[in-house]
C-alpha cells in the first residue's frame, strides 16, 4: 500500500534515490549545477507571479533570492518543492526534470525545506518531528512493523540515533527531545525545523526567511550556522531572505526578483551596486 | 504566581458564583422535569441514607459550587482567598436553593402535569425529602446550602488532600452503581453472605459504604503522598526483578480475563461481549480519527459491511447460500473490509475537517439505506435482514452463547490493541500524526499522504468489519435497524471520552459508555442525554480525555503542578523553606 517506489519518476531505482550523496558522486558530477531552472513561469489566472525565470544552484554552494514583498519569491520556492505546478518552464534537479512532481516525490529526490512562518508538527515531540523528517529514507512497511521484524527494530533504533545527532548538530539540547514542539522557544523551533529538513539527507536545503523575527544576535548566529551546514554536510543551500545583511554575508550568488521577474543576478558585490536592485528596494529617487 | 494579575474583585467573584449556582438549580429543575430524579430514586446508593435520584441534583449543585469561586483564567485575576472562596461556594448553594425551592413550591401548588408529565406529587415528595409544606422547602434549601458548604470546604483543602477525599466519595458511588454487576458475580461464586453484607435493596449497606470509603481514602492518600517515592523505589529495582513482576502481573490479569465469563454468568458476559465489539470499533476508528486526524462520522458503514458479509458467507439461509465456516469467512470479510475502506476513502481524499465529516456521515447512511432497500432485497433481505447465522466452531466446540463468544472477542480485542499500539509507535504512526498536524508539511517532508490516508481507512475498516462479523454471529441475525448512525456516534463518543489517540482510553471509554448503560437499566432511557452531557462536560473540563496519550498528559501535569506550587509558595513562608517560583 505504501510502496512509494511507484511514485518515482521512470528510470530511477529506489536505491539511486535513497543513497545519501556520497563524496564521490558529488565530485564526479561537480561540473554541472545541482539545480537548473529555465524560463520558469507561473500564472494565477491573469496574474503573473513568476515570468521566465532562469536560475542555477551550483553544488555545495549557498545562493539567495531576494526581492521586495510580493516579488514572487515564495511562489518560486513553492514550484521547486512541488506545491505549485509551473505554468511553463523546466526545473532540472540532479539530472531529472522535477517540474510538476508531487511534494513528497520532490522530498524523496533530496530537497528539504523550512517555512517562513514556522510549521512544525506542534503536538508531536521534538524527537518525533525529526524522525518524521527521516520518513523518506526508511523502508519498513506497516505489515513489517506489525510483525516486529528485527530489520524494523534496527531501522527505528538507527532513526532515533540519527535524529539525536541532528538535534546535536542544530544545537538543540537533548533535554528537549521529549518536549512537545509547540513548547519550544521561537529560536529553537527554527532550529528544529532545520533538523527536520536535514533528516531526509537532502542534497538541497531551501530556507525560507530563516532569520525572520530574530534579534541581531540570533541572526548572526543563524548566519554562521548556515555556512557551517554547507561545509559540514556538503549540501547546497537556497535562501530566501529579506535581511540584506544575512544574504550578503553568506551567499556566493544572489538573484533578485521584482514583480515576478529576475532583475539581477550576481555576486553580493555586483548586487550591492546594481542600480536596478537599488531602485527596486529603495525607489527611483535613490538611483537619481 | 500571582504577579501580573489584577487583584481579586470580590464582587465579580460572588456575582459569578450566584450565576453558576442558579444554573445548577436550573439543571436540577431540568433533571426533575425530564424524569431522571424520579426514575433514579428507585436506586439506593447507600441504602436508607442516600438515593440516586436526589443525589444527581445534589452532585450538580456540588460541582457548580466547587467550580464557581475560581475565576476563569481569561479574567487574569489572582486566586481568591479561602474565605472568599467559601463565601462564593455557599452563595452558589443559596442561589441553587432559591431556584429549586421556587420550583418545588410551583410543583406543589400549581398543576403542571399537562405540560410536564413528570412534575408529579411523587417528585415533590423526593425534592422535599419526604416532608410536607414549608418544612420540605426548608429541607431542600438546607440540602443545597450543605452542598455549597461542602464545596467551599473542599476549596480549603490542598489539592493533594482534596483528591483522595473526592476519590473516596466517587468510589462509594461507583461501587454502589456497580451493584447489578458485582452482586451477580458474588451470587455466581455462591458468596450469598458477602453479597448481602455489601448490598441491600440495590444499594450499599452502611458498613460496606464506610469500608469502601476508608479503603479508597487510604489508598488514594498513599498514592498522593507516597506514590512518588513508591514509584521511584519500584523503578530503582533491578531490571530483571521489574520484568518478572510485570510478567507476574500480566499472568494474573490474563488468568482473570480468562475466567471472567464464568464468574459473570450469561447476562454479564453478553454485556462484556458488546463492550468488546465497541472496543474493537473504537480501536479502529481511533486509528482513523485519533492517529490520522480524519474525522469519519460514518464508521457504522464498516460495522454493517462486516456483519452482512459474514451473514452472506456463513448463513445457509442467505441469498448466496454458501454456508461457509466462520473462520474461513473471516479472512474474506477482512479483505472485503479493506477494499470497502479504500472505496469509501478514495473519493474523500481531498476533503478535510468538516467536509470530510459530512461526506462520511452520508456514506454511513447510504450503506444502511442500501441494506434496507427493496431493490436489493433479494440479496440483503430488506428490513428482515439475514437469518440463521451459525456460530463459529473450533473443532467440535460450537462457540455459541455469550460465555463462549467472549473468548474470540477478547482475542481480537487484544490483537487489535496490539496492532494499534504497534502501528502508532512505528514509522506509519509518525506519518499519520504528521498528517494530522499539518498535511501540506507532511507531504513536503516526503509522506505520501494519499497512501497513508487510504491505509488508515483500510485498517480502520478491517477493525469495524471484524466487530460486525462478531455481531452477526453473536445475535445470529443481521438487520439494518441495528446499524444506524447511533453506532458511529457512540464509537466516536467513547474515543473522545477516553482520549483521542489513546488505546487505554478506548478501552475505558467503551466500558463507561457502552457497559454502564447496559448495567444500569435506569440510565438506558436517558442514554443519549447522558452522552451529550458527558461530551459537553469533557470538552469543557478535560478535552484531552480521561486517559490521554502520553504527550497530552504532560500538559495536564503542568497545570496540576502549577496549583501545587502555588500552595507550596504559600506554605513556604511558614516553614522557611526556599521558595521556588515556577518557570
Amino acid at each position: 500500500m505504501t510502496t512509494e517506489r511507484d511514485d518515482l519518476p521512470a528510470g530511477m531505482t529506489a536505491d539511486e534515490v535513497s543513497a545519501a550523496p556520497s563524496q564521490a558522486t558529488v565530485e564526479a558530477a561537480n561540473h554541472e549545477p545541482l539545480m537548473v531552472v529555465r524560463s520558469l513561469s507561473k500564472h494565477f489566472g491573469g496574474l503573473v507571479a513568476n515570468r521566465e525565470i532562469d536560475f542555477d544552484i551550483p553544488r555545495n554552494s549557498i545562493v539567495s533570492i531576494i526581492g521586495p514583498n510580493g516579488a514572487g519569491k515564495t511562489t518560486f520556492f513553492n514550484q521547486l518543492t512541488g506545491f505549485f505546478e509551473p505554468t511553463s518552464g523546466t526545473i532540472v534537479f540532479d539530472g531529472l526534470d522535477i517540474a510538476g512532481l508531487a511534494p513528497n516525490q520532490v522530498a524523496k529526490l533530496g530537497i528539504g525545506r523550512t517555512y517562513q512562518n514556522i510549521r512544525l508538527f506542534k503536538e508531536m515531540t521534538v524527537l518525533a518531528n525529526v524522525m518524521v523528517g527521516r520518513h523518506v529514507r526508511l523502508r519498513s512497511q506497516w505489515f513489517q512493523a506489525l510483525l516486529h521484524l528485527p530489520s524494523v527494530k534496527r531501522e527505528e533504533a538507527e532513526t532515533t540515533q540519527r535524529a539525536r545527532e541532528l538535534l546535536d548538530l542544530v544545537g538543540l539540547s537533548r533535554r528537549y527531545e521529549d518536549e512537545l514542539a509547540r513548547n519550544l522557544p521561537y529560536g529553537d523551533q527554527r532550529r528544529l525545523e532545520i533538523a527536520r529538513a536535514l533528516a531526509s539527507d537532502p542534497k538541497l536545503l531551501l530556507l525560507d526567511e530563516p532569520t525572520a523575527g530574530m534579534n541581531p544576535g540570533e541572526t548572526a548566529q543563524m548566519t554562521q550556522f548556515i555556512s557551517r551546514l554547507r561545509h559540514e554536510l556538503g549540501i547546497a543551500i537556497l535562501l530566501i531572505e529579506h535581511d540584506m545583511k544575512v544574504v550578503m554575508g553568506v551567499s556566493e550568488r544572489i538573484t533578485v526578483l521584482d514583480h515576478g521577474e529576475r532583475i539581477a543576478e550576481g555576486t553580493p558585490e555586483q548586487i550591492r551596486t546594481d542600480p536596478l536592485v537599488i531602485e527596486a528596494y529603495l525607489g527611483k529617487q535613490a538611483t537619481a | 504566581m500571582n504577579e501580573g494579575r489584577r487583584p481579586v474583585d470580590a464582587r465579580l467573584v460572588l456575582k459569578r458564583a450566584t450565576g453558576m449556582g442558579a444554573i445548577a438549580g436550573l439543571a436540577g429543575v431540568y433533571l426533575s422535569l425530564v424524569g431522571i430524579v424520579e426514575r433514579f430514586e428507585t436506586r439506593n446508593v447507600v441504602t436508607g441514607v442516600v438515593t440516586l435520584g436526589l443525589l444527581t441534583v445534589a452532585i450538580a449543585i456540588l460541582v457548580a459550587a466547587f467550580v464557581a469561586p475560581r475565576p476563569p483564567r481569561a479574567w487574569g485575576m489572582a486566586e481568591p482567598s479561602r474565605g472568599l472562596k467559601l463565601a462564593a461556594s455557599v452563595l452558589a448553594g443559596a442561589a441553587a436553593a432559591s431556584v429549586l425551592v421556587l420550583f418545588l413550591i410551583a410543583v406543589e401548588s400549581l398543576d403542571l402535569r399537562d405540560i410536564f408529565p413528570n412534575a408529579s406529587s411523587s417528585l415533590s415528595r423526593i425534592l422535599s425529602l419526604g416532608m410536607d409544606g414549608p418544612a420540605g422547602w426548608a429541607a431542600l434549601a438546607a440540602l443545597c446550602l450543605a452542598m455549597g458548604s461542602i464545596a467551599g470546604g473542599l476549596h480549603a483543602l490542598r489539592p493533594r488532600d482534596r483528591q483522595p477525599l473526592v476519590a473516596a466519595m466517587s468510589a462509594v458511588l461507583l461501587v454502589s452503581l456497580m451493584e447489578p454487576f458485582l452482586n451477580n458475580v458474588f451470587l455466581q461464586l455462591r458468596q450469598n453472605a458477602l453479597a448481602s453484607f455489601i448490598y441491600e435493596r440495590s444499594g450499599l449497606t452502611i458498613p460496606a459504604a464506610l469500608i469502601v470509603f476508608v479503603v479508597v481514602l487510604a489508598v488514594a492518600a498513599f498514592e498522593t503522598y507516597r506514590g512518588k517515592q513508591a514509584r521511584e523505589r519500584v523503578e530503582s529495582l533491578p531490571a530483571p526483578t521489574r520484568r518478572n513482576a510485570k510478567y507476574v502481573t500480566l499472568f494474573f490479569v490474563g488468568v482473570l480475563l480468562l475466567v471472567l465469563p464464568h464468574l459473570m454468568g450469561v447476562f454479564l458476559s453478553e454485556v462484556v461481549g458488546t463492550v468488546g465489539l465497541y472496543m474493537l470499533m473504537g480501536l479502529g476508528l481511533n486509528i482513523v480519527v485519533g492517529y490520522a486526524g480524519l474525522l469519519d462520522l460514518g464508521y457504522v458503514a464498516f460495522f454493517a459491511v462486516g456483519a452482512y458479509a459474514t451473514a452472506l458467507l456463513t448463513s445457509p439461509a442467505s441469498s448466496l447460500g454458501l454456508g461457509l465456516d466462520f473462520w474461513i469467512a473471516l479472512p474474506i470479510v477482512m479483505v472485503i473490509a479493506a477494499i470497502t475502506g479504500i472505496i469509501i476513502g478514495a473519493p474523500v481524499l481531498r476533503l478535510r475537517g468538516d467536509y470530510l465529516a459530512i461526506v462520511t456521515l452520508g456514506f454511513g447512511e447510504i450503506v444502511r439505506i442500501l441494506l434496507l432497500s427493496d431493490a436489493l432485497r433479494p440479496i440483503f433481505g430488506g428490513a428482515q435482514g439475514i437469518l440463521a447465522i451459525p456460530p463459529p466452531e473450533i473443532g467440535d466446540l460450537r462457540l455459541a452463547g455469550p460465555v463462549n463468544l467472549y473468548y474470540p472477542i477478547l482475542a481480537f480485542v487484544v490483537l487489535g490493541a496490539f496492532v494499534a499500539w504497534t502501528l502508532a509507535n512505528s514509522r506509519v504512526g509518525r506519518a499519520w500524526n504528521a498528517m494530522r498536524e499539518d498535511e501540506e508539511v507532511a507531504a513536503a517532508t516526503g509522506i505520501n499522504t494519499t497512501n497513508y490516508k487510504l491505509l488508515a481507512f483500510a485498517i480502520g475498516a478491517v477493525f469495524g468489519c471484524v466487530a460486525g462479523a462478531f455481531l452477526s454471529v453473536k445475535i445470529g441475525v443481521v438487520f439494518p435497524q441495528r446499524l444506524d448512525i447511533l453506532v458511529s456516534i457512540t464509537v466516536l463518543s467513547l474515543i473522545i471520552l477516553g482520549g483521542m489517540g489513546s488505546i487505554r482510553g478506548v478501552i475505558l471509554g467503551a466500558f463507561v459508555l457502552v457497559g454502564l448503560p447496559e448495567l444500569l437499566r435506569e440510565f438506558a432511557e436517558y442514554r443519549l442525554l447522558i452522552y451529550g452531557g458527558v461530551l459537553v462536560t469533557m470538552m469543557l473540563l478535560r478535552p484531552e480525555g480521561l486517559l490521554p496519550n502520553r504527550s497530552r498528559q504532560r500538559e495536564l501535569h503542568e497545570e496540576h503542578d502549577a496549583e501545587e506550587t502555588q500552595y507550596q509558595q504559600r506554605a513556604g513562608g511558614d516553614t522557611g523553606a526556599p521558595v521556588i517560583s515556577s518557570p
